[in-house]
Protein backbone atom coordinates (compact mmCIF):
# COMPACT_ATOMS: atom_id res chain seq x y z
CA UNK A 1 0.00 0.00 0.00
CA UNK A 2 3.03 2.26 0.21
CA UNK A 3 2.93 5.12 -2.22
CA UNK A 4 5.90 7.16 -3.28
CA UNK A 5 6.76 9.79 -5.86
CA UNK A 6 10.33 9.55 -6.99
CA UNK A 7 11.92 12.31 -9.04
CA UNK A 8 15.27 13.27 -10.45
CA UNK A 9 16.39 16.22 -12.47
CA UNK A 10 18.05 15.65 -15.81
CA UNK A 11 19.04 19.25 -16.46
CA UNK A 12 17.96 22.72 -15.38
CA UNK A 13 14.67 22.40 -17.26
CA UNK A 14 13.92 18.71 -17.26
CA UNK A 15 12.94 16.19 -14.62
CA UNK A 16 11.75 12.61 -14.46
CA UNK A 17 8.87 11.88 -12.14
CA UNK A 18 8.00 8.32 -11.16
CA UNK A 19 4.90 7.69 -9.07
CA UNK A 20 5.08 4.26 -7.43
CA UNK A 21 1.84 2.58 -6.43
CA UNK A 22 -1.79 3.60 -6.75
CA UNK A 23 -2.59 7.17 -7.79
CA UNK A 24 -6.03 8.03 -6.50
CA UNK A 25 -7.86 10.70 -4.53
CA UNK A 26 -5.61 9.98 -1.53
CA UNK A 27 -2.27 10.05 -3.32
CA UNK A 28 -2.81 12.29 -6.38
CA UNK A 29 -2.22 15.43 -4.26
CA UNK A 30 1.31 14.16 -3.56
CA UNK A 31 1.99 13.92 -7.29
CA UNK A 32 0.57 17.41 -7.76
CA UNK A 33 2.71 18.74 -4.93
CA UNK A 34 5.90 17.21 -6.35
CA UNK A 35 5.16 18.68 -9.78
CA UNK A 36 4.61 22.08 -8.17
CA UNK A 37 7.96 21.77 -6.35
CA UNK A 38 9.71 20.95 -9.61
CA UNK A 39 8.16 23.87 -11.47
CA UNK A 40 9.15 26.19 -8.62
CA UNK A 41 12.73 25.02 -9.18
CA UNK A 42 12.51 26.10 -12.82
CA UNK A 43 11.61 22.76 -14.36
CA UNK A 44 9.24 23.09 -17.30
CA UNK A 45 9.71 19.68 -18.93
CA UNK A 46 8.51 16.68 -16.95
CA UNK A 47 8.70 13.09 -18.05
CA UNK A 48 6.34 10.90 -16.07
CA UNK A 49 7.62 7.34 -15.81
CA UNK A 50 4.37 5.36 -15.62
CA UNK A 51 5.94 1.94 -15.35
CA UNK A 52 5.31 1.59 -11.62
CA UNK A 53 1.84 3.13 -11.52
CA UNK A 54 -0.39 0.27 -10.39
CA UNK A 55 -3.65 2.17 -10.69
CA UNK A 56 -4.54 5.68 -11.78
CA UNK A 57 -7.98 7.15 -11.29
CA UNK A 58 -9.72 10.26 -12.56
CA UNK A 59 -8.11 12.49 -9.94
CA UNK A 60 -4.69 11.30 -11.09
CA UNK A 61 -5.67 12.05 -14.66
CA UNK A 62 -6.77 15.51 -13.58
CA UNK A 63 -3.40 16.18 -11.96
CA UNK A 64 -1.58 15.15 -15.14
CA UNK A 65 -3.86 17.24 -17.37
CA UNK A 66 -3.47 20.27 -15.09
CA UNK A 67 0.31 19.88 -15.08
CA UNK A 68 0.43 19.51 -18.85
CA UNK A 69 -1.51 22.73 -19.32
CA UNK A 70 0.64 24.67 -16.85
CA UNK A 71 3.90 23.39 -18.32
CA UNK A 72 2.81 24.25 -21.86
CA UNK A 73 1.94 27.74 -20.67
CA UNK A 74 5.58 27.94 -19.59
CA UNK A 75 6.68 26.72 -23.01
CA UNK A 76 7.42 23.33 -21.56
CA UNK A 77 5.74 19.97 -21.81
CA UNK A 78 4.77 16.81 -19.98
CA UNK A 79 5.49 13.41 -21.49
CA UNK A 80 4.33 9.97 -20.42
CA UNK A 81 6.68 7.03 -20.62
CA UNK A 82 5.84 3.35 -20.60
CA UNK A 83 2.18 3.40 -19.57
CA UNK A 84 0.92 -0.14 -19.11
CA UNK A 85 -2.10 -1.59 -20.87
CA UNK A 86 -4.43 -0.54 -18.11
CA UNK A 87 -3.34 3.09 -18.11
CA UNK A 88 -3.47 3.15 -21.90
CA UNK A 89 -7.06 1.98 -21.75
CA UNK A 90 -7.95 4.80 -19.37
CA UNK A 91 -6.17 7.30 -21.63
CA UNK A 92 -8.01 5.99 -24.67
CA UNK A 93 -11.43 6.13 -23.02
CA UNK A 94 -10.90 9.70 -21.92
CA UNK A 95 -9.26 10.59 -25.27
CA UNK A 96 -6.29 11.91 -23.32
CA UNK A 97 -4.20 9.59 -25.47
CA UNK A 98 -4.53 12.39 -28.03
CA UNK A 99 -3.34 15.01 -25.57
CA UNK A 100 -0.28 13.48 -23.88
CA UNK A 101 2.82 12.72 -25.90
CA UNK A 102 3.56 9.08 -25.05
CA UNK A 103 6.95 7.39 -25.40
CA UNK A 104 8.15 3.84 -24.94
CA UNK A 105 11.31 4.80 -23.04
CA UNK A 106 12.81 7.66 -21.05
CA UNK A 107 15.58 8.00 -23.62
CA UNK A 108 13.07 8.38 -26.41
CA UNK A 109 11.21 11.06 -24.45
CA UNK A 110 14.43 12.91 -23.62
CA UNK A 111 15.60 12.81 -27.23
CA UNK A 112 12.26 14.09 -28.42
CA UNK A 113 12.30 16.95 -25.91
CA UNK A 114 15.89 17.82 -26.77
CA UNK A 115 14.97 17.96 -30.44
CA UNK A 116 11.95 20.10 -29.63
CA UNK A 117 9.98 17.23 -31.08
CA UNK A 118 6.33 16.46 -30.93
CA UNK A 119 4.58 13.34 -29.81
CA UNK A 120 5.62 10.11 -31.51
CA UNK A 121 1.96 9.52 -32.30
CA UNK B 1 -28.55 -19.36 -11.27
CA UNK B 2 -25.34 -20.91 -10.05
CA UNK B 3 -25.50 -20.65 -6.27
CA UNK B 4 -21.72 -20.25 -6.12
CA UNK B 5 -22.15 -16.88 -7.81
CA UNK B 6 -25.38 -15.75 -6.21
CA UNK B 7 -25.64 -13.56 -3.18
CA UNK B 8 -25.21 -10.11 -1.85
CA UNK B 9 -22.28 -8.42 -0.12
CA UNK B 10 -22.65 -5.07 1.57
CA UNK B 11 -19.85 -2.80 2.63
CA UNK B 12 -19.97 0.47 4.51
CA UNK B 13 -16.88 2.63 4.48
CA UNK B 14 -16.20 6.12 5.79
CA UNK B 15 -16.42 8.63 2.93
CA UNK B 16 -12.72 9.37 3.11
CA UNK B 17 -9.96 8.92 0.58
CA UNK B 18 -8.04 6.56 2.90
CA UNK B 19 -10.77 3.94 2.45
CA UNK B 20 -11.01 4.01 -1.34
CA UNK B 21 -8.51 1.20 -1.74
CA UNK B 22 -10.52 -0.88 0.74
CA UNK B 23 -13.62 -0.58 -1.44
CA UNK B 24 -11.66 -1.36 -4.60
CA UNK B 25 -9.98 -4.41 -3.09
CA UNK B 26 -13.18 -5.76 -1.57
CA UNK B 27 -15.10 -5.52 -4.83
CA UNK B 28 -12.20 -6.99 -6.77
CA UNK B 29 -12.18 -9.94 -4.37
CA UNK B 30 -15.89 -10.46 -4.92
CA UNK B 31 -15.52 -10.24 -8.70
CA UNK B 32 -12.67 -12.73 -8.62
CA UNK B 33 -15.00 -15.29 -7.03
CA UNK B 34 -17.10 -15.04 -10.16
CA UNK B 35 -15.77 -15.91 -13.58
CA UNK B 36 -14.53 -12.47 -14.60
CA UNK B 37 -11.20 -12.23 -16.35
CA UNK B 38 -8.49 -9.95 -15.00
CA UNK B 39 -9.37 -7.06 -17.31
CA UNK B 40 -13.00 -7.18 -16.24
CA UNK B 41 -11.97 -7.24 -12.57
CA UNK B 42 -9.85 -4.14 -13.17
CA UNK B 43 -12.82 -2.50 -14.91
CA UNK B 44 -15.00 -3.20 -11.88
CA UNK B 45 -12.33 -1.91 -9.49
CA UNK B 46 -12.07 1.29 -11.48
CA UNK B 47 -15.84 1.70 -11.69
CA UNK B 48 -16.30 1.29 -7.95
CA UNK B 49 -13.29 3.46 -7.17
CA UNK B 50 -14.62 6.26 -9.34
CA UNK B 51 -18.12 6.02 -7.90
CA UNK B 52 -16.76 6.21 -4.33
CA UNK B 53 -14.41 9.04 -5.30
CA UNK B 54 -17.38 10.93 -6.67
CA UNK B 55 -19.16 10.58 -3.33
CA UNK B 56 -16.15 11.83 -1.38
CA UNK B 57 -15.60 14.77 -3.71
CA UNK B 58 -19.19 15.85 -3.32
CA UNK B 59 -19.18 15.42 0.45
CA UNK B 60 -18.71 18.53 2.53
CA UNK B 61 -15.37 18.73 4.27
CA UNK B 62 -17.07 19.20 7.62
CA UNK B 63 -19.11 16.03 7.27
CA UNK B 64 -16.41 13.57 8.28
CA UNK B 65 -18.86 10.96 9.57
CA UNK B 66 -20.46 10.31 6.20
CA UNK B 67 -20.50 6.75 4.95
CA UNK B 68 -20.49 5.21 1.52
CA UNK B 69 -22.71 2.19 1.14
CA UNK B 70 -21.53 -0.32 -1.45
CA UNK B 71 -23.86 -3.19 -2.30
CA UNK B 72 -22.61 -5.96 -4.58
CA UNK B 73 -25.26 -8.30 -5.93
CA UNK B 74 -23.90 -11.47 -7.48
CA UNK B 75 -26.46 -12.48 -10.05
CA UNK B 76 -24.93 -15.47 -11.79
CA UNK B 77 -23.35 -14.08 -14.92
CA UNK B 78 -23.40 -10.49 -13.80
CA UNK B 79 -22.30 -8.38 -10.91
CA UNK B 80 -24.44 -5.42 -9.95
CA UNK B 81 -22.75 -2.81 -7.77
CA UNK B 82 -24.63 0.03 -6.18
CA UNK B 83 -22.73 2.86 -4.56
CA UNK B 84 -24.91 5.20 -2.61
CA UNK B 85 -24.58 7.98 -0.11
CA UNK B 86 -26.86 10.36 1.68
CA UNK B 87 -24.78 13.36 0.80
CA UNK B 88 -25.70 16.65 -0.82
CA UNK B 89 -26.11 15.11 -4.27
CA UNK B 90 -25.79 17.13 -7.43
CA UNK B 91 -27.85 18.14 -10.40
CA UNK B 92 -28.58 15.18 -12.72
CA UNK B 93 -27.46 17.26 -15.70
CA UNK B 94 -23.92 16.93 -14.39
CA UNK B 95 -23.86 13.22 -15.30
CA UNK B 96 -24.88 13.86 -18.88
CA UNK B 97 -22.43 16.70 -19.18
CA UNK B 98 -19.56 14.52 -17.97
CA UNK B 99 -20.34 11.70 -20.37
CA UNK B 100 -20.51 14.23 -23.21
CA UNK B 101 -16.85 15.06 -22.56
CA UNK B 102 -16.17 12.43 -25.19
CA UNK B 103 -17.40 14.87 -27.79
CA UNK B 104 -14.94 17.63 -26.85
CA UNK B 105 -11.76 18.31 -28.81
CA UNK B 106 -8.87 16.86 -26.81
CA UNK B 107 -7.20 20.18 -26.01
CA UNK B 108 -10.42 21.46 -24.46
CA UNK B 109 -10.69 18.62 -21.97
CA UNK B 110 -10.83 19.87 -18.39
CA UNK B 111 -8.67 18.95 -15.39
CA UNK B 112 -11.47 16.99 -13.75
CA UNK B 113 -14.67 15.15 -14.49
CA UNK B 114 -13.35 11.92 -15.97
CA UNK B 115 -14.76 9.60 -13.33
CA UNK B 116 -18.27 9.08 -14.64
CA UNK B 117 -16.90 8.88 -18.17
CA UNK B 118 -14.70 5.98 -17.08
CA UNK B 119 -17.55 4.19 -15.32
CA UNK B 120 -19.77 4.54 -18.37
CA UNK B 121 -17.07 3.12 -20.64
CA UNK B 122 -15.83 0.31 -18.41
CA UNK B 123 -19.11 -1.07 -17.12
CA UNK B 124 -21.81 -2.70 -19.24
CA UNK B 125 -24.58 -0.66 -17.72
CA UNK B 126 -24.44 2.48 -15.64
CA UNK B 127 -26.96 4.76 -14.05
CA UNK B 128 -26.28 7.81 -11.95
CA UNK B 129 -29.23 9.05 -9.96
CA UNK B 130 -28.62 12.12 -7.88
CA UNK B 131 -30.86 14.61 -6.24
CA UNK B 132 -29.66 17.71 -4.42
CA UNK B 133 -30.29 17.30 -0.71
CA UNK B 134 -31.13 13.61 -0.96
CA UNK B 135 -28.01 11.81 -2.14
CA UNK B 136 -26.55 9.93 -5.01
CA UNK B 137 -26.88 6.39 -6.30
CA UNK B 138 -24.52 5.01 -8.88
CA UNK B 139 -25.66 1.64 -10.19
CA UNK B 140 -23.24 -0.36 -12.32
CA UNK B 141 -23.53 -3.72 -14.00
CA UNK B 142 -20.71 -5.87 -15.31
CA UNK B 143 -21.59 -8.99 -17.25
CA UNK B 144 -19.29 -11.95 -17.23
CA UNK B 145 -18.69 -12.97 -20.80
CA UNK B 146 -16.96 -16.21 -19.78
CA UNK B 147 -19.86 -17.46 -17.66
CA UNK B 148 -21.99 -20.26 -18.97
Amino acid sequence: MDFDVKSRTVDAQTAILAPVGEVDLLTAPRVKERIAQLTEEGINQIIVDCSRIEYLDSTGLGVLVGALKRLREQEGDLRLVNPGDRLMRVLEITRLVNVFPIHATEDEALSSLAAGGASPQ
Amino acid sequence: MNTATAGKVELRIPARAEFLSVARLAVAAIASRMDFDLDAIEDIKTGVGEACTNVIQHAGTTETDREIHVVCSLEGAQLVVEVRDAGPGFEPEQCRELVDLDQLPPESLPDSGYGLLLIAALMDDFQCLSQPGVGTLVRMVKRCTRAA
